[in-house]
Formats: structure tokens, C-alpha cells, sequence
């Protein structure tokens, strides 16, 4: 931190002497600016005095004689005027044409006084931003170093593909990135890959592995902590909710990714800066280190929110986080995470951060409370619920649709209208034995309701708003029908024109 | 060894000196020209401006000497053309002075890197 003050030191210097060569090019300026007054003041005297000058035909006057005398004269040719042209050369001109050249030159000397006005406002300009730079390096404004370290693709997604850091050296980030890969469904082969990299380690790399993997769990605690924020957003949406999370997201828009600024303030530069704030001209005496405050700002990602239509009017939110935290909690079996994870809940820095405090902890792992207006009695009924039990008891039961429709699409071939009714219940095949945002099957609109006959394509609306009616009715049918046979709308317009 | 250094820098330092010296003597001969260039234009212009109703005069010494209006243009145009020979002809001259400065300037600091060596040198040994 000494290197640093030097450094300042050394560019309060550079900036000092900066100012002061900018504030001697304008005291230059407006020396001349007044030579070039002068000059025209001269000139607009010259010109009134050739106006009156051929008034009469001869002026009595006192002629100077040498430089104490004067001698009574008379001043004749009162039209006839010797005008210096410059360098030596001499021209007779009448008044009229004496004050033609007068204004010629009254012409180039507004046109030099003008040059000379712009550039002291020019350099009037730079005296003013070099000031300022003094203060900054003097560390006396209200001016804040924000410094964002650009760290070896950390936690940083890109737009593409996800990039594994093939480096040696950055094998903890590399592990970073492969949780992330390992619930990522296009990247199944980086972590096959990781997963035989792990059987091949031996005993002192699994030290070294521990070590790393606890590096790791500070920083996904770091990210679990913002990702709270996002997943309790995320899971107590309604409608309404999400576009409040929308309009959170939007204060901070990156490329439709939504990244949380985490940054904070070096605490100890800021108090004793307060003190010297006024003192502009003592910053010499400044003994401790003069670095400017700084926030360090560092971009994390939050869990993307993908959102995927499930064709009910309502979206589910695939959140890698929660995919990451289930998973390292698997792996680490401990609860460490806690103890970070409690620090981190009591300090709140944005709005989201309040919704953090109301968690309930189970399992050792701080579980957001679900909205009160999300029970399970609603799950059967089509709202805009995204709530991420009865989402994932719908994806339940539409792979065991879908599982049933392959076996009945055979024989379904000839029927009329493709009556694939998604009955909404309640016998699972198998309850989901963890809990996911997303089980990884996307969920398609129901295509045809039964009451239209097979020529119509329905638009999208109506099939989500008949399906809602067939589903409340439904489960008054449930035991007779069979299990829900969904296709997508374009699979079956295409087996109608069969 | 130090001392031997230190005399070729002082040496070099002087060149240096009379360098700069010299840059400085044609930059501010170049800037009278400037001056001239500039003054005689505006004769240039007003002469035109002028037609030959109205003499014209040359001053030269304390005599004024009345002089044709075109002889005059003529002298002017030609004085014009005078002065632009000459400053091209100090602008070549301010180039090569330059590099020849830069030259010694490099000369200087690696003499003066090696006048610190040997100092140094010479420290570690007493």
C-alpha cells in the first residue's frame, strides 16, 4: 500500500505540474487577449479621428517638438494620410481609404482575439479536469477507485458454451466451472471427464483436492448467498413477482444474464480520507497511505433464469445454482455452509437480501419459505403456479404421460381427434426423490382439446384454456381415464392428416 | 575509472549544451522569418488593395523614397518568396540539429548509466 501512495504521490506530482503548465498557457492568452484589446482600442480612436479629420481644411494645433517641447502649428492636407503598410512600406491614401485600411486591420485583430478566446477556454477547461485529477490523486474528493479485478473466467458465464480452463495451474477455477458443467446437459462429456480425472487422484491430490474444494465452497457460499436472493425471487413468484424480479433484474442488465455486482468497500482507507477532506492544501502531510477509496467490484453470476414455457401460461426457472448447491452439498456432506451462509444472511445490501432472512433451515441447508399463497391443494389447478414442488410434480407426471404415450400413440393412429388429456393426478409414479427446479424435460403444449374435431389448428390460447377446464374435470374422472398421452400440437396435426 | 567517466560526461554534457544552444538560435531565427512572412502579406494586401491614385513609399533609413505601385508589388512579391526559401531552409537545418541532439542525448545517459556503475563500483570497494 506504500508502493501505491508512492505511485500517487508521483502522479499528484505529474498532475501538478500538469495544472500548471495549463494555468501558465492561459495567463499567456489572456496577456495577449489584452495586447490584442489594446490594438483595437487604438484602432476604433484612429478611425473616429479620420471621420472628423477632413472636416476642416486646417486644424491649429501645438506641434511636439522632441520630447519636452510643443510648438504652435497648423495641420494641412487634412485628407491626405501616409498609412504604413508594414515592413518599411508606405502608402498615400485619402481619409476615406486611411479608414478602409483601418477596418481591414480592425478585421484581422478580432479574428486573432477570437482564436485566442477559444483556447483560453480550452485550457480554462483542462485546469479545471487537471484540479480535479490533483484531488483524486490527493485522495481528497468524493472520488471512489472502482476496481473490477478481471479474474481467469471465475465465475464468469459467457454468452456461448461454457469454457473449461484447460490451464495447469487454474485447477481450482477449473473445478468451478466443472460443477457447473456437471448439471449443464450439454456438457455431460467435460464431466465424465471429470468425474475419471477424480478416480485417478492420488492420496496427497486428494489432500490438495480438499483444500481446493473448501476454497471452492467460500466462494459458492459467496454465490449461494447471491443466489438466494435469485431463488427465493425465483420461487415465490406469481406473475407479478417475477416481473418485480424482472425490474431488479433490469437495474442490472448484462446481456440478458443477470449478474450481481459483489463489491465491497475498503473500510479502513475511507475514515481517516473524511478527516483531511477539507485540508486541500496540506495533502503533503498525508503520512499513511493516500490510496483513493476503492471498491473493489467483481461481477458473479447469478443462476441463470431460463425460463421455458410449459404451455400452461406459466414458466419454470432453470437455476443452475440450486443444481450446484444440491450437488456440492452431496458431495461435502457438511455443514459448512451454514456457518458462512448465516454471516452472509444478516448483511443486507440489496432488497433482495431481505428475502434471505426468511428461510427456514432444513437439512442443514437454508430452505427459502415458500409464499403462503402456494399450497399444495392448488397444485392440481392451472394458475400461473411456479412453484417448484408442484412444477416438479407436474414434470412427474408428464414423463409418465409421455412414457404412456409411446405406448399408445400405436395404437391411437386412426382415432379422430387426439384426446391427449393430461390428467392431473395425484398417483405418482415416482416421487421425485429430490427436489429440482427442472427435472430436464421441457414440458409441451397440450395441442388439441377434445371438443374441437381434428381439421382446426387451434391458436395457442384456447388449448391452455380448455385444458383447464378438462383438468378441473378430470379429476372427478381420474379413476376411469387413462394416463394423459401428451403430442405436441404439430405431432398431432400431422397423425390427423395421417 | 569513475573520474575518467566523469570528465567524458562532462564533456558530453557540453556538447549537449551547445546543441541546444544552436536548435534554440535557428528556431527563433525561423520565427522572425514567420513574423516577416506574415507582415509581408498584409503589405501584399493592402498594396493591392491600393490603386495608383496614391503613392507609394519605401522608407529606407530616414528617407522616405516614393516608389512605383507595381515596383512595389513586384519588391514584395519577391521579398515573400525570399522568406519562404529561408524558412524551409531552417526547418532542414532545425531537423538535423535535432537528431544530432538526440544523438548525444542517448550518448549522455548511457554515459551517465555507466558513471553510476562505476560509482557504485567504487562504493562497494572502499
Amino acid at each position: 500500500m506504500a508502493e501505491k501512495g508512492q505511485v500517487d504521490v508521483e502522479h499528484l506530482g505529474g498532475v501538478i505540474r500538469l495544472r500548471e503548465e495549463h494555468e501558465k498557457v492561459v495567463k499567456d492568452c489572456e496577456s495577449r487577449i489584452q495586447h490584442w484589446k489594446k490594438v483595437s482600442g487604438d484602432y476604433e480612436a484612429l478611425n473616429d479621428r479620420l471621420k472628423t479629420l477632413p472636416d476642416q481644411l486646417s486644424y491649429d494645433i501645438m506641434v511636439p517638438f522632441g520630447p519636452l517641447a510643443f510648438m504652435p502649428g497648423k495641420l494641412v492636407h487634412t485628407n491626405e494620410v501616409t498609412v504604413l503598410l508594414g515592413d518599411n512600406w508606405f502608402a498615400k491614401c485619402s481619409a476615406k481609404q486611411a479608414q478602409k485600411i483601418v477596418d481591414h486591420r480592425m478585421k484581422y485583430v478580432k479574428n486573432e482575439l477570437d482564436g485566442l478566446s477559444k483556447t483560453i477556454k480550452n485550457f480554462e477547461a483542462r485546469v479545471g479536469f487537471a484540479k480535479d485529477l490533483e484531488t483524486i490523486s490527493a485522495s481528497k474528493g468524493d472520488y471512489v477507485d472502482i476496481r473490477e479485478e478481471v479474474g481467469n473466467n471465475d465465475s464468469v458465464v459467457t454468452k456461448g458454451k461454457q469454457r473449461i480452463a484447460h490451464k495447469p495451474n487454474s485447477k481450482p477455477k477449473q473445478d468451478v466451472v466443472f460443477d457447473f458443467k456437471e448439471e449443464d446437459e450439454e456438457n455431460e462429456e467435460e464431466s465424465r471427464d471429470s468425474g475419471s480425472r477424480k478416480c485417478v487422484m492420488t492420496e496427497e491430490e486428494l489432500w490438495a483436492r480438499l483444500d481446493e474444494l473448501e476454497k471452492l465452497e467460500e466462494l459458492q457460499d459467496e454465490q449461494d448467498k447471491l443466489s438466494d436472493n435469485g431463488d427465493m425471487n425465483g420461487e415465490d413468484t406469481s406473475s407479478s413477482s417475477s416481473e418485480e424480479e424482472k425490474d431488479a433484474d433490469a437495474a442490472t442488465p448484462v446481456n440478458g444474464l443477470s449478474l450481481k455486482p459483489g463489491w465491497s468497500v475498503l473500510p479502513s482507507s475511507t475514515a481517516p480520507l473524511r478527516q483531511d477532506r477539507k485540508e486541500e492544501e496540506d495533502f503533503e502531510e498525508e503520512e499513511e497511505a493516500n490510496y483513493f477509496p476503492t471498491i473493489y467490484f467483481s461481477h458473479t453470476v447469478e443462476p441463470k433464469k431460463v425460463r421455458i414455457n410449459t404451455g400452461k401460461n406459466t414458466t419454470l426457472k432453470f437455476s443452475e445454482r440450486k443444481e450446484q448447491k444440491e450437488h456440492s452439498k452431496r458431495k461435502k456432506k457438511n455443514g459448512h455452509s451454514n456457518g458462512h451462509a448465516h454471516h452472509e444472511l444478516h448483511k443486507i445490501t440489496t432488497p433482495a437480501d431481505i428475502y434471505r432472512l426468511f428461510v427456514d433451515v432444513k437439512n442443514g441447508e437454508p430452505i427459502p419459505r415458500k409464499s403462503i399463497l402456494k399450497s399444495r391443494s392448488r397444485e392440481n389447478s392451472v394458475c400461473s403456479d411456479t412453484s417448484e414442488s408442484s412444477a416438479a410434480d407436474f414434470e412427474e407426471r408428464r414423463i409418465m404421460g409421455r412414457s404412456f404415450s409411446h405406448d399408445e400413440a400405436t395404437h391411437s393412429d386412426t382415432s379422430d381427434g387426439i384426446t391427449e388429456e393430461d390428467s392431473p393426478t395425484a398417483v405418482l409414479l415416482q416421487p421425485p426423490s429430490r427436489f429440482e427446479a427442472f427435472s430436464g424435460t421441457v414440458i409441451e403444449k397440450d395441442p388439441m382439446p377434445s371438443a374441437v374435431p381434428h381439421l382446426t389448428i387451434s391458436p395457442p390460447a384456447l388449448p391452455t384454456i380448455l385444458e383447464r377446464k378438462q383438468e378441473e374435470v378430470a379429476p372427478d374422472v381420474t379413476p376411469p381415464q387413462q394416463a394423459p398421452k401428451r403430442v405436441s400440437k404439430f405431432k398431432a396435426a400431422r397423425l390427423q392428416q395421417k | 575509472m569513475a573520474e575518467a567517466i566523469q570528465k567524458k560526461l562532462k564533456v558530453e554534457v557540453e556538447k549537449y549544451a551547445q546543441m541546444q544552444k544552436e536548435v534554440s538560435k535557428s528556431m527563433s531565427a525561423r520565427q522572425k522569418l514567420e513574423t516577416q512572412l506574415t507582415e509581408n502579406n498584409i503589405v501584399k494586401e493592402e498594396l493591392d488593395l491600393l490603386d495608383s491614385s496614391n503613392t507609394v513609399y519605401k522608407l529606407i533609413g530616414p528617407v522616405l523614397v516614393k516608389q512605383d505601385l507595381d515596383e512595389a508589388k513586384a519588391t514584395v512579391a519577391k521579398r515573400l518568396e525570399y522568406i519562404n526559401g529561408e524558412i524551409q531552409r531552417y526547418e532542414t537545418l532545425l531537423k538535423d540539429m535535432e537528431k544530432k541532439s538526440e544523438q548525444h542525448r542517448e550518448v549522455l545517459s548511457s554515459l551517465q548509466q555507466e558513471f553510476q556503475k562505476a560509482q557504485g563500483l567504487a562504493v562497494g570497494k572502499v
